[in-house]
């Protein structure tokens, strides 16, 4: 294996080692020296890396640790990093047996890692020892590239911060080995309180922080670097007599030490007691130094950005004043670390803030996905964003926000200027997310079960800006908020939604104070308003921020009282009664779809498909998702399967269409449990017809789809209509999963059952509220369906662990009668409850 | 002079001080309250949990008119107030013994 290279390589370590020993018997072996001795190892890898057989793609040899840093004595084990750029394949494996044994051959202690670049994506959070070797990473053989790249993947702020952590948390462990002390009578050179270790800690920790760190604490950098090369050479020393990694400075060989290094005195003991003199002084440097470092480095919280004890600010001000994109990380990590921006930052902030335009705050899609995590309701965002305003940085990102600016309007209510009522309904939403006021937790509730609540809080900032003018506010203020949101090139659904908020935010206040709303009629004109709950929840959480920011009286528990009722009345009609309205040829919205539809979509189509379809349909598509589902529901016939699958953010959604059938909508749930999908929220609808379209958003937990890239939709689609059509059975699929997986979880969550036979004409409406869990909502179907019922319409949602699903059902076309009623609800809160065997759930379906 | 107080829905207070202005009784004092007459509450259901909400909403409203006006004011105020559904309120008439302006110190009559 080793080949003819081996002779000339053992004679080059020869050499290389016998240089070293040479300049360490002088007394001479520091760090000159070992970077001499480095620099021959370098050329030695190099030659062998050059003679192994070459791999299939782009290979780095990368020397870590003591070997980055030039600072290897005789007998340090040497740290190396091989990186490819891919898969690791049996050519690449050629290579690194043909480039390591050698190595082993030449009797080196060779501690490699071998990783794929892919590798650095994630941080390897529980090795510090392997991340804060790769800080000292330095290319010695192969493909520089690949360092680059590694670089830019591994210098984050979070890994920093991370292996800052790590490294206080490894330093106090060493130090308590020693008891804290430095002075100890047989120092380890590399181990002990301000030995080497200590040294490279404070120069880790300044460059991972400020730089110029050291350069303003007790030691200067000469005195640090004197101190290093003297604790090198006496470790030189200590490898060289032992013959081995050995790092104590023992008694015996403190003399032998004293001896190499020249120091005067008639007897050993004054020699040695001269070099114990040298030795704690060095090392106290180097502890002052690491001491220095730890308690005024800042931890990385950012680019640029660092936590100081008492709140953030930029670690380089100058460059941050040029840089106005990065201005609003500031206030986020201020917010994430629960602390305040320091007043110099404000400063540069405050100082620069009027040079940039709305624009150059957020250049990039990236950016404005920032602003948008920012504005998520939570606590201190009101501290900040009045931060913000202050310093004039919130005016300038948002010129409409400027306009009311100290804005004064006189009424009997406001207490506030428009711009603090604005502030503070912000707070009071962050308040109900974080720390709830007692009395108010159903509308706390309410907020985490929001699916952008950031665009509640940026219409909450928008909603008065057109109070700058005398006219209909509401207006005006949706008017402004288009220039911002176009502006930020927002998605053209989350416009809508904040237009629709800015537009009605005094709606549900009139409704709830001014009419009847033990009115069904008025109910049901708010619920046509809002048309579906999410809204329902927006516009109730931002009455409730709105009025209590009005004045510290206004909200008061009469006034939520009213407004929960609303909420309740309308949240009712919108689950339970919304299969009674379908959708006709005179609905409103319809001709603007007819009018807009595309060339491959006769009127006559698209009508066809929307007749018997809940109304509520139209609030959840918009019309380019309603014209793909026209498509997939052409030319469908029984036992068709047609489906899209399609990416959502972080999560994947799923169409189906094809026509109604026993069991249908179980087996859709079996099928997603089985590929181990979870299901968020989802709504199944059916017509009269017997067309079924069901859209379901689910969480690939196992991430089938995203890792198989290329055949995972096709495998998915195919059991999907295997299983739809019959031809197999999914509980055979879901049997052969890990049964883990599907046992259910004991799960906080007591499960509630409801059935109403009054608020839908045709249906019988059953909400269950149960512990959320893989496959529940396959097991609750399969038992409705085992019942003998029609599953006609189901909403589905997920808030936190909770599951919360209504289903419109029927048995043998009509409601269900009491007795059915109870014998439903009696094997549900059976298998809920967790009474039923799982095997029991997993028998074949007796289909019929 | 008579102190009228009435206990009617929240929606039926504009329309309720409407009809008082159109009787030229233009002082009101309207406080928000909660309670339960007859009508005891009803029962709310929320993601399938029944709630029992026995203090509803209402709104009441006093006004202090002269003996000779209190049939027409009672009458006024029920007739803008009446929905024919339970919980439509109250009107209470009691009698005021002394009125003081406090501005002045002086009897108001």
């Amino acid at each position: 294996m080793t080949g003819p290279a081996v002779p000339v390589s053992a004679r080059a370590l020869e050499a290389a080692r016998a240089e070293l020993a040479e300049a360490t018997g002088r007394g001479l072996g520091g760090r000159g020296a070992l970077g001499r001795y480095a620099a021959r190892l370098d050329a030695l890898l190099r030659q062998l890396f050059d003679q192994a057989p070459p791999p299939a793609q782009p290979v780095a040899a990368i020397a870590l640790g003591g070997y980055g840093r030039r600072q290897l004595c005789l007998f340090s084990d040497i740290d190396l990093l091989i990186l490819f750029e891919g898969s690791i394949g049996p050519i690449d494996e050629r290579f690194l047996h043909g480039f390591l044994n050698p190595l082993w051959d030449l009797g080196m202690t060779v501690g490699h890692q071998v990783r794929e670049l892919s590798d650095f994506s994630t941080l390897e959070a529980d090795n510090p020892e392997f991340l804060l070797a790769l800080l000292d990473a330095r290319p010695v053989a192969g493909d520089r590239a690949l360092l680059d790249r590694f670089t830019v993947m591994f210098h984050q702020p979070a890994t920093h911060a991370h292996i800052i952590e790590s490294l206080v948390a490894l330093i106090d462990a060493r130090h308590a080995r020693f008891n804290d002390t430095l002075y100890q009578l047989e120092p380890d050179i590399k181990e002990a309180p301000g030995a080497l270790r200590d040294l490279t800690a404070a120069r880790t920790i300044a460059a991972l922080t400020d730089p110029a760190l050291l350069t303003r604490g007790p030691v200067d950098a000469a005195r640090l670097e004197e101190a290093e090369d003297y604790l090198l050479r006496i470790r030189s020393i200590l490898h060289l007599k032992s013959g081995r990694n050995q790092n104590v400075l023992t008694h015996e060989l403190q003399e032998t030490a004293a001896d190499q290094l020249g120091y005067p005195g008639a007897q050993p003991q004054q020699r040695v007691e001269r070099l114990m003199s040298d030795y704690f002084r060095h090392a106290r440097t180097a502890n002052r130094s690491l001491q220095w470092v730890r308690a005024a480095a800042p931890m990385p919280v950012g680019p640029n950005l660092g936590r100081f004890s008492r709140g953030v600010r930029f670690i380089d001000p100058i460059k941050a004043a040029r840089q106005p994109e990065t201005w609003l990380s500031l206030f986020e990590a201020a917010i994430v670390h629960g602390c305040e921006v320091l007043e110099d930052a404000l400063s540069v902030v405050r100082q620069n803030v009027s040079r940039f335009a709305a624009e150059d705050f957020f250049p990039s899609e990236e950016s404005r996905d920032e602003l948008m995590r920012f504005l998520r309701p939570r606590a201190g965002l009101y501290a900040r964003l009045s931060e913000m305003h202050d310093c004039g940085l919130l005016g300038q990102m948002f010129p409409e926000f400027q306009a009311i600016s100290w804005r004064v309007i006189r009424d009997f209510y406001h207490k506030y200027t428009v711009d603090e009522h604005t502030l503070l309904t912000i707070r009071n939403l962050e308040r109900l997310s974080s720390a709830c006021p007692p009395g108010r937790e159903r509308f706390g509730s309410l907020v985490q079960e929001l699916q952008q609540p950031e665009l509640l809080v940026l219409s909450l900032l928008f909603h008065d800006v057109g109070k700058w003018k005398d006219e209909d506010h509401a207006i005006e203020s949706m008017r402004m908020a288009d220039h911002m949101m176009t502006r930020l090139d927002m998605p053209e659904e989350s416009r809508e939604l904040v237009d629709f908020l800015i537009k009605n935010h005094l709606q549900m206040s009139r409704v709830a104070f001014h009419r009847d709303t033990e009115d069904p009629e008025i109910v049901k004109r708010f619920a046509d308003l809002v048309g579906i709950e999410e809204r329902l929840k927006l516009l109730c959480l931002m009455t409730v921020a709105d009025i209590e920011a009005v004045s510290p009286d206004t909200l008061t528990p009469w006034k939520e009282e009213l407004l929960w009722r609303l909420y309740v009345d309308t949240y009712n009609h919108l689950t339970h009664a919304y299969a009674d309205e379908l959708i006709d040829r005179r609905q409103a919205g319809l001709s603007d779809l007819v009018t807009g539809r595309p060339d491959d979509i006769p009127e006559g189509e698209l009508t066809v498909f929307l007749e018997g379809l809940p109304r509520r349909y139209l609030q959840l598509a918009d019309a380019p998702a309603i014209y793909e589902h026209v498509r997939l529901s052409r030319d469908i016939a029984r036992d068709d399967v047609h489906i899209k699958l399609e990416r959502k953010d972080a999560a994947w959604e799923l169409t189906v269409v094809t026509l109604d059938k026993p069991f249908l909508f179980s087996n859709i749930c079996g099928v997603l449990s089985s590929f181990g999908m979870d299901i968020l929220r989802g709504h199944a609808m059916t017509t009269p017809k017997g067309l079924v379209l069901d859209i379901v958003e689910f969480v690939d937990q196992e991430r089938y789809l995203e890792l198989n890239p290329n055949d995972a939709r096709d495998r998915f689609s195919e059991v999907l209509h295997e299983v739809l059509s019959g031809k197999i059975d999914v509980t055979e699929r879901l049997r052969r999963r890990e049964q883990g997986m599907l046992r259910r979880e004991t799960s906080r969550v007591s499960p509630v059952l409801y059935f109403d036979n009054q608020s839908s004409r045709r249906y019988t409406i059953l909400e269950i509220n149960a512990g959320d869990a893989l496959g529940l909502l396959y097991r609750i179907s399969r038992l409705i369906s085992r019942h003998g019922c029609d599953v006609d319409l189901v909403l589905i949602s997920t808030e936190g662990k909770k599951a919360i699903d209504v289903f419109h059902i029927t048995k043998s076309g009509a409601k269900l009668a009491e007795p059915a009623q109870q014998a439903l609800r009696a094997d549900l809160e059976r298998m809920l409850g967790g009474i039923d065997e799982v095997d029991q759930e997993y028998r074949p379906a007796e289909q019929g | 002079m008579k102190l009228i107080k009435s206990i009617v829905r929240p929606n039926k207070v504009d329309e309720v001080r409407d009809a008082l202005e159109k009787l030229g009784i233009g002082g009101v004092t309207v406080t928000e309250v909660r309670g339960h007459g007859k009508q005891k509450g009803h029962t709310a259901v929320y993601r399938g949990k029944e709630y029992n909400v026995n203090l509803l909403p209402k709104m009441e409203l006093e006004v202090v008119v002269e003996d000779n006006m209190a049939d027409e004011a009672i009458k006024a105020i029920i007739q803008a107030a009446r929905t024919g559904e339970i919980g439509d309120g109250r009107v209470f008439v009691l009698p005021v013994l002394q009125s003081y302006r406090i501005r002045t110190g002086e009897l108001a009559i």
